[in-house]
């Protein structure tokens, strides 16, 4: 029997079930089908800018929860974890990273938010990426080459490095042939980065950029340094080029969110947890509470190719199926707005007329993307009288209330933070229902 | 001009939010350029296509092998497959089926030509010179794998022959064995019916046709309709009566559940009772064992065996059975390398144009088989054409799971493919 059911196969639902599976429980991930990962840089943003002030972003993440948001909004996940417990998530991610093969490093100040060059030149507030972005790090000024491929959509080296140097990042740009890295008369960068999976390729790339690369300069590329062989693929480009080389994300398909998602479902596997796509939880079976007890969830049942769902019985569960920008929530014309599995109380505006601000990049955000799930430190799902819904029942990431994780940036960061402290929970209520008998 | 309505296409078409997660894990757009993958020849395309429409948009969809895997990974529940299955038939039924298409989807009728003299057809299916006939004239790839048409007779006549000694009870389930273990792989048929008889059960193996998918896949739906109603007739009734119909081919089965109807809009009562009657052999078995009542006296079988879970059964939703109880078998080293497909695809893989594309795909797959060791003799996998191309594929013999647990019962022979005592 399974102990865990974390529905969801995001970043949250992930490290849930790593922390819990590596903690001794039996723990299974099923999903719709397979998202998030696939859709994001593959960077750890955890606070990117105040909300209310887009002006610039916070230096010291941490320190910005810990000394304001606490204070400011108490509500939100991260002030329900704390600092603390967020930091300690982050550790254990980062220690995870290394082992799956793709390190994750923070700013040379330790604490410090990162700036990254964006696609279009922008520079983006994270707080880790993957060492083959980490070169790309604005706080360093020495000059960069970014390189184009002839004919690869969505990256215009020229684009990058003017909007940089107007920004004070001395940047230049060249266009190499598509034919480095792929054969394919059409291709997107997903397969450009498993053509660099094969060494005669790299190789041949490696040639090419030495023809163009100046001394001191560091290269940027679009994320392209291989697929299955990235580690092998950016370290031998990197030592080769004897030069800083660094990727710039692109784009769904992402490829270092991919990335991401390969080797932590692989890890996953290893570690006896299956990651099943393709089953929609489309039925929930549970006790409601009653006064002050509260209810117990006995199984869900997904979709399968027949009228008889498929019934997964488990001792707790863990929604992490994301929030409106997720498959988590549904909604209709007239305004009403739903959690999909256990239809769990929302705390978003159900008037259509409040679900935004009047313009679309209002600088407060929209509270129908602040709305979610409320939840206790625990992160169990509570009433709005802070009431706890279900004993066995969690929830993590992006399907939280009062957190508005695209205007904040911090989406990866409370789905991190949010995982391991669930995880950690599980496995402790675990414990717990031993010692009770 | 097609017939069939887009409804189910239509209503999960505007869900697509364009994140190409499908084309990220489609196998076929992986190797080949002439497939520019789901999202485009899909929900893409489909903005283009409706009824009475004098030119398609595109001919790239013939290029889909409908394996399934973009249902699967789509985040928002696009039925992306079947969208591509209908704007083939749109195609068929506007320009005409080609005719070696026309053959390829009657394999039944193949299947049961070649069970008149077996030794001769095998010869013909085999020789290298028919077979670049075949190539030449039918554009039927000369190196795909063709089975072997069986030389001890059919399914049926083995049923018929052993009816004395075959049990009777009370408990009963029905049986659909498909066209492959009717005419090619008897010993299939013959391990599910050892299997489901230890565990105490009469086995009813009622009249019954193919079911349709080869035509559905190659856009042929009007005869697809023709045969799943044939098949609806003969099976709806042992349905309604309550007996679990349970197949061990897994696209057959499929195609019985959810294929048929959703491509041929028939949403009948008889269609919904036969839906719900309907399992994968070892999804009941799981049940069964849910309720404990599957018997687990099996014996040890000490070997390494690659698992391949065919893409038209991770389609059923339902996890993955057969792994779950040849789990339970002591001493069984499964691996599962969860690789998306094996290439075939039914038809596909014997068509001339797509055979490298086939190949290409499988190839993942082959390695990982061949990087399991020199200690594996063989490989496991639950759908007959699969296993042709995992044994084309490897040079090693593929088995399907029920062949598996029928040995570790003691009731069979794997290697020799015979049941034991006999």
């Amino acid at each position: 029997m399974t102990d865990i059911l974390i529905i969801g196969a995001g970043l949250s639902g992930l490290m849930t079930a790593y922390t819990a599976a590596k903690a001794g429980q039996k723990t299974h991930v099923i999903a719709k089908g397979l998202g998030a990962l696939h859709w994001t840089a593959g960077t750890v943003d955890l606070f990117g800018y105040p909300p209310g002030a887009r002006t610039a972003p916070i230096r010291r993440p941490l320190d910005y929860i810990a000394d304001t948001l606490t204070k400011e909004q108490p509500e939100s996940p991260y002030a329900l974890l704390g600092a603390d417990r967020i930091a300690a998530a982050l550790d254990a991610f980062q220690a995870l990273a290394a082992e799956i093969g793709l390190a994750y490093y923070g700013a040379a100040t330790p604490g410090d938010n990162l700036l990254l060059p964006t696609a279009a030149g922008a520079a983006r507030p994270t707080y880790l990426a993957p060492a083959a972005q980490i070169g790309g790090d604005l706080a360093r000024k020495d000059p960069m080459l970014i390189v184009g491929f002839d004919g690869l959509s969505d990256f215009y080296p020229r684009l990058v490095a003017d909007n940089l140097a107007r920004q004070g990042q001395p940047a230049r740009a060249a266009v190499l042939p598509m034919a480095l890295l792929t054969d394919r008369i059409d291709s997107n960068t997903l397969q450009q980065a498993a053509g660099m999976d094969d060494a005669q390729r790299r190789a041949k790339l490696i040639g090419a950029l030495q023809q163009i690369v100046k001394p001191g300069e560091r290269i940027g590329l679009p994320p392209i340094l291989g697929l299955q062989q990235h580690a092998t693929a950016f370290q031998e480009v990197q030592a080769q080029m004897g030069a800083t080389v660094f990727e710039i994300p692109l784009l769904p398909p992402s490829v270092p969110g991919t990335r991401l998602f390969t080797a932590l479902r692989e890890h996953l596997r290893a570690m006896g947890v299956s990651v099943d796509a393709g089953m929609e939880v489309i039925n929930a079976h549970s006790t409601p509470g009653a006064g002050s007890t509260p209810g117990h969830v006995a199984w869900v049942e997904s979709a399968t190719s027949t009228p008889r769902p498929y019934r997964h019985t488990a001792q707790r569960f863990v929604l992490a199926t994301g929030g409106i920008l997720g498959a988590g929530f549904n909604s209709d014309q007239h305004g009403r707005l739903w959690e999909v599995v256990f239809n769990l109380p929302l705390s978003v505006p159900q008037q259509r007329s409040q679900w935004f601000r009047p313009a679309f990049f209002n600088p407060e955000g929209h509270p129908v993307f602040a709305g979610g799930v409320r939840v206790n430190r625990a992160l169990q799902p509570v009433d709005e009288a802070g009431g706890l819904l279900y004993e066995n029942l969690w929830v993590v990431g992006d399907a939280l209330a009062n957190d508005d994780s695209i205007l904040q940036r911090s989406l990866e960061g409370t789905a991190i933070a949010t995982g391991v402290v669930a995880g950690q929970a599980l496995a402790l209520a675990w414990e717990g229902s031993l010692h009770a008998h | 001009m097609h017939t069939e309505s887009w409804l189910s296409a239509g209503t999960t078409l505007d869900e697509c939010i364009k994140c190409n997660i499908c084309t990220s894990y489609c196998p076929v757009a992986a190797v080949t350029d002439l497939f520019p993958g789901p999202k485009y020849v899909g929900p893409q395309a489909q903005r283009f296509r409706e009824n009475g429409q004098i030119e398609m948009p595109d001919h790239a969809v013939d290029y889909c092998s409908g394996c399934r895997v973009c249902n699967e990974v789509c985040p928002t529940g696009v039925r992306i497959s079947e969208i591509n299955a209908r704007a083939r038939a749109q195609i068929v039924a506007k320009k005409g089926i080609p005719f070696r298409n026309r053959i390829l989807a009657r394999n039944a009728t193949i299947a049961r030509m070649g069970m008149i003299v077996p030794s001769l057809a095998n010869f013909v299916m085999h020789n290298a010179f028919f077979r670049g006939i075949g190539e030449k004239v039918m554009k039927v790839a000369a190196k795909a794998p063709m089975p072997y048409w069986s030389t001890q007779g059919t399914f049926t006549d083995w049923m018929r022959h052993t009816a004395p000694r075959r049990l009777k009870s009370d408990k009963k389930v029905v049986y659909f064995h498909g066209c492959a273990t009717e005419s090619y792989e008897p010993y299939v048929g013959k391990a599910a019916v050892l299997v489901l008889e230890h565990n105490g059960y009469e086995v009813i193996v009622p009249p019954q046709g193919c079911c349709g998918l080869p035509l559905l896949s190659n856009g042929e739906f009007g005869t697809a309709r023709k045969w799943h109603d044939d098949n609806l007739a003969r099976l709806a009734g042992f349905a309604r009566a309550g007996f679990p119909i349970v197949g061990t081919s897994t696209s057959c089965i499929l195609t019985l559940q959810e294929e048929a109807p959703e491509l041929l809009d028939i949403h009948s009562e008889p269609q919904q009772a036969l839906g719900a009657a309907t399992y994968d052999i070892f999804e009941w078995l799981r049940e069964l064992h849910a309720k404990d009542e599957l018997k687990t006296d099996f014996k040890p079988l000490k070997m390494v065996m690659p698992y391949h879970q065919p893409c038209q059964y991770r389609a059923h939703n339902i996890g993955a059975p057969s792994a779950d109880i040849m789990g339970l078998i002591p001493d069984l080293d499964l691996r599962n390398g969860h690789l998306r497909c094996c290439g075939i695809a039914g038809t596909y893989g014997y068509k001339t144009e797509k055979y490298d594309i086939a190949m290409a795909v499988g190839e993942e797959l082959f390695r990982y088989v061949k990087s399991q060791g020199s200690d594996v003799q063989m490989t496991a996998c639950d759908s007959e054409t699969c296993r042709w191309q995992l044994e084309h594929g490897t040079d090693l013999p593929s088995r399907h799971p029920i062949e598996i647990v029928a040995t570790a019962y003691g009731l069979y022979d794997l290697e020799k493919r015979r049941e034991l005592g006999m």
